[in-house]
């Protein structure tokens, strides 16, 4: 048998390509490589992200799932829980004991009853809900909270150019 | 493509360095002589030797690992700068000895070290890989070989040097390739464990373990050799700094490695002690899922305090981090609180009633029937108003104190480790003292708070008497200072049944005199006793103190006492 890291992961995916949860797809790069993924997530309804489809990698430990993974968009994002690089900044991808921004209590944090599934659905409610508490990204969760109309023009250019659409 | 630039440039001067050096000297010996003596030319050679060993490099790497995935390549490439960096600090020590010969060696040293780090990436990557070829297996194999061989011809050849010529660079090889050789060793337990592991079906449990254990003893001796290592260049040449930077972090390694080790046994010691195994039943209720691994879970698996089920291995992996329930995050070592510091190893928590334990020793049932008069005394002092008054001083100076700090001595009773590892008969068991020493503390509180409610009636009366009676006011102010603070106004009509008299020779000097009451009275005088077994029960002392100031004073010297013992 392979490590149990490996055989969590190999699980997932299978849970995952039978019931794929709603506007979500993820799975390994390369098949030979399952820390790896790579995920697609379409922006939720309702919100300046819909019909989006934001692309992201996600980089899984070693020691998964005692560990959690971590994600990054790969393409442009502008959102207050995103950093500028595309690194998703959540409560649930941080191991309790590390807290970069000091404000999750340890209940929000990883546990191995976490999944990848679990994880992508938590980035679209972030996506729909963006928590400006946590200024991963300063210049956005300025903006969401003083100038809605800007962000939501700036989020649709996003979803556009993500859909390789001309803006308009 | 740089690679190949480069390589084709080198080519390219040092064929013309060699041609020109041949043009001027026509002859093999005395081109030789020009091309050492020349600089440029030597720069030159150095160059080409670099990049010839660069080229050997690539292609052992071919052989031994085929294409290097992009974060193995990443990890030769930082610590390749580090081991860089070192070589030259140690080049610094050693720079009276400085000739090709000795650059030559420390080449060798760096190119082997990099085969090291990369056979230790590959081996940490089996575990990972989902498939694990038979060309993977012949490779590490040879390449360990090749290593192990290599190391040893070095630590040899250094050995042979050093007693032989004395104390030279050849101590640092020695040393160093001691380290790799260690590090070998650790390789190919780790590859031992991955293959074996790779052949079971079934998850091996205690793989973890050995692995821990196997840290934690490389480590050790990787530390020993550092110290040693430092000690003995402090001696013969100078601080070795080149050697600190692995020194510090074989250390913290170390530190780590021992720190996983002691919290993984503590776990295993907290599931084998804490948590029962879940029946079958329990794992069919729970789906059989392990929701750590996502897999079944036949047998090993433990239930903790809230009632969650996972694999025992998992369990144990997971407790190294954190000592939380994976799912509803509760901690199980505070769970069961009074367990893990009163619980010596291996102690079942069902076995032993660890609540009665302390309760049974202070019998707080007992209290209730001690307290009995003392709860009537003011209540039948509330209800007969008219006799109170007279009694000027009521017992109150004496009583309430005490019996509070009584109260609050024992230490609550511990809870009960977790309800669900005891027996039918133990939770009655166990039940049966609870209730009874809740209800006898109940009916404690409410005694209490009776008395308090009949202190402030009598509180009410005795400040309407008081005010009639303002002559008395100094000694009366004297006795209830204890209790209420109000000034008593101006001077009052000698009108109550105490002795006027006395109260005012006496005054406030001996308070007490006027304290005791009058064996009539309703009102008992009450002081707690600490008895020797338990500071709790209340006596109640009926004796009537109608005597001399001596008993007043014995009485505050044992209140004071008890005061002192009570903390």
């Amino acid at each position: 048998m392979a490590g149990s890291a490996l055989r969590r992961l190999m699980a997932e995916y299978k849970q995952l390509t039978l019931n794929p949860p709603e506007g979500i797809i993820a799975g390994p790069i390369n098949e030979e490589n399952f820390f790896e993924w790579e995920a697609l997530i379409t922006g939720p309804e309702g919100t300046c992200f819909e019909g989006g489809i934001f692309p992201a990698k996600l980089i899984f430990p070693p020691d998964y799932p005692l560990s959690p993974p971590k994600m990054q968009f790969i393409c442009e994002m502008f959102h207050p829980n995103i950093y500028a690089d595309g690194r998703v900044c959540i409560s649930i991808l941080h191991a309790p004991g590390d807290d970069p921004m000091g404000y999750e209590s340890s209940a929000e944090r990883w546990s191995p009853v976490q999944s990848v599934e679990k994880i992508l659905l938590s980035v679209v409610s972030m996506l729909a809900e963006p928590n400006d508490e946590s200024g991963a990204n300063v210049d956005a969760a300025k903006m969401w909270r003083e100038d809605r109309k800007q962000f939501n023009k700036i989020a649709e250019k996003l979803v556009r150019k993500t859909l390789g659409l001309p803006s308009p | 493509m740089k690679a190949l630039v480069a390589t084709v440039i080198s080519l390219a001067l040092t064929t013309v360095v060699i041609g020109n050096a041949y043009y001027q000297k026509k002859q093999f010996y005395p081109s030789i002589v020009y091309l050492t003596n020349s600089n440029p030319s030597m720069a030159v050679m150095y160059l080409q030797a670099f990049i010839l060993v660069l080229l050997l490099g690539k292609v052992f790497r071919r052989i031994f690992f085929g294409q290097l995935r992009p974060a193995e390549f990443e990890h030769l490439i930082e610590r390749s700068w580090y081991a860089i960096t070192e070589t030259c600090l140690a080049f610094t020590v050693f720079r009276d000895d400085f000739n090709p010969k000795f650059i030559a060696l420390f080449t060798v040293l760096l190119f082997l070290k990099a085969f090291h780090w990369l056979a230790e990436d590959r081996v940490d990557y089996m575990e990972r890989s989902p498939v694990i070829g038979l060309l993977f297996h012949l490779r590490i194999l040879t390449l360990l070989t090749l290593l192990t061989h290599a190391d040893f011809f070095f630590i040899h050849h250094a050995y042979q040097f050093t007693t032989s010529k004395g104390p030279s660079v050849q101590l640092v090889f020695g040393f160093e390739y001691s380290i790799l050789l260690i590090m070998i060793i650790n390789i190919v337990i780790k590859y031992t464990l991955h293959t074996i592991d790779s052949r079971w079906e079934a998850p091996w449990e205690s793989k973890a373990a050995v692995l821990l254990y196997t840290e934690l003893i490389i480590n050790f001796l990787k530390v020993l050799l550092y110290i040693g290592f430092v000690a003995v260049m402090v001696r013969i040449y100078t601080l070795p700094l080149f050697a600190f930077r692995p020194m510090y972090e074989t250390m913290r390694s170390f530190k780590k490695a021992y720190n996983d080790v002691v919290l993984s046994r503590r776990a295993i010691r907290n599931m084998n002690t804490l948590y029962p195994d879940a029946t079958a039943a329990e794992l069919a209720a729970a789906d059989n899922e392990c929701i750590i691994c996502r897999e079944e879970m036949h047998s090993g698996a433990k239930k903790l305090p809230c009632n969650h089920i996972f694999h025992a291995a998992c369990l144990r992996l997971w407790f190294q981090r954190q000592q939380t329930c994976p799912t509803c995050r509760l901690n199980v070592l505070r769970a069961p609180a009074p367990d893990t510091p009163h619980a010596p190893d291996g102690v079942q928590p069902g076995n032993v009633p660890l609540v009665n334990v302390p309760l049974g020793n202070v019998p707080l049932g007992n209290a209730p029937l001690g307290n009995a008069p003392l709860g009537n005394a003011p209540v039948g002092n509330a209800a007969a108003p008219p006799p109170a008054p007279n009694v000027v001083p009521p017992p109150f100076p004496n009583m309430p104190p005490p019996p509070m700090m009584g109260w609050g001595l024992p230490p609550p009773p511990p809870r009960p480790a977790s309800l669900a590892t005891l027996s039918a008969a133990e939770l009655q068991r166990m039940e049966g003292h609870e209730r009874r020493n809740i209800e006898a503390r109940l009916q404690l509180l409410r005694e209490i708070q009776a008395m308090l409610d009949a202190s402030v009636l009598l509180m009410q009366q005795y400040s309407a008497v008081v005010a009639n009676l303002p002559q008395n006011s100094a000694n009366v102010a004297t006795q209830t200072d204890t209790i209420v603070n109000e000034p008593t106004p101006g001077p009052a009509p000698v009108q109550v049944k105490t002795e006027p008299e006395i109260a005012a020779g006496t005054s406030s000097a001996t308070p007490s005199t006027s304290a005791a009451p009058p064996t009539a009275s309703p009102a008992h005088t009450q002081h707690t006793d600490v008895s020797s077994s338990d500071n709790t029960s209340l006596h109640v002392d009926r004796e009537p103190k109608t005597e001399t100031d001596a008993d007043a004073e014995e009485l505050r010297r044992r209140r004071l006492q008890r005061f002192t013992t009570a903390k």
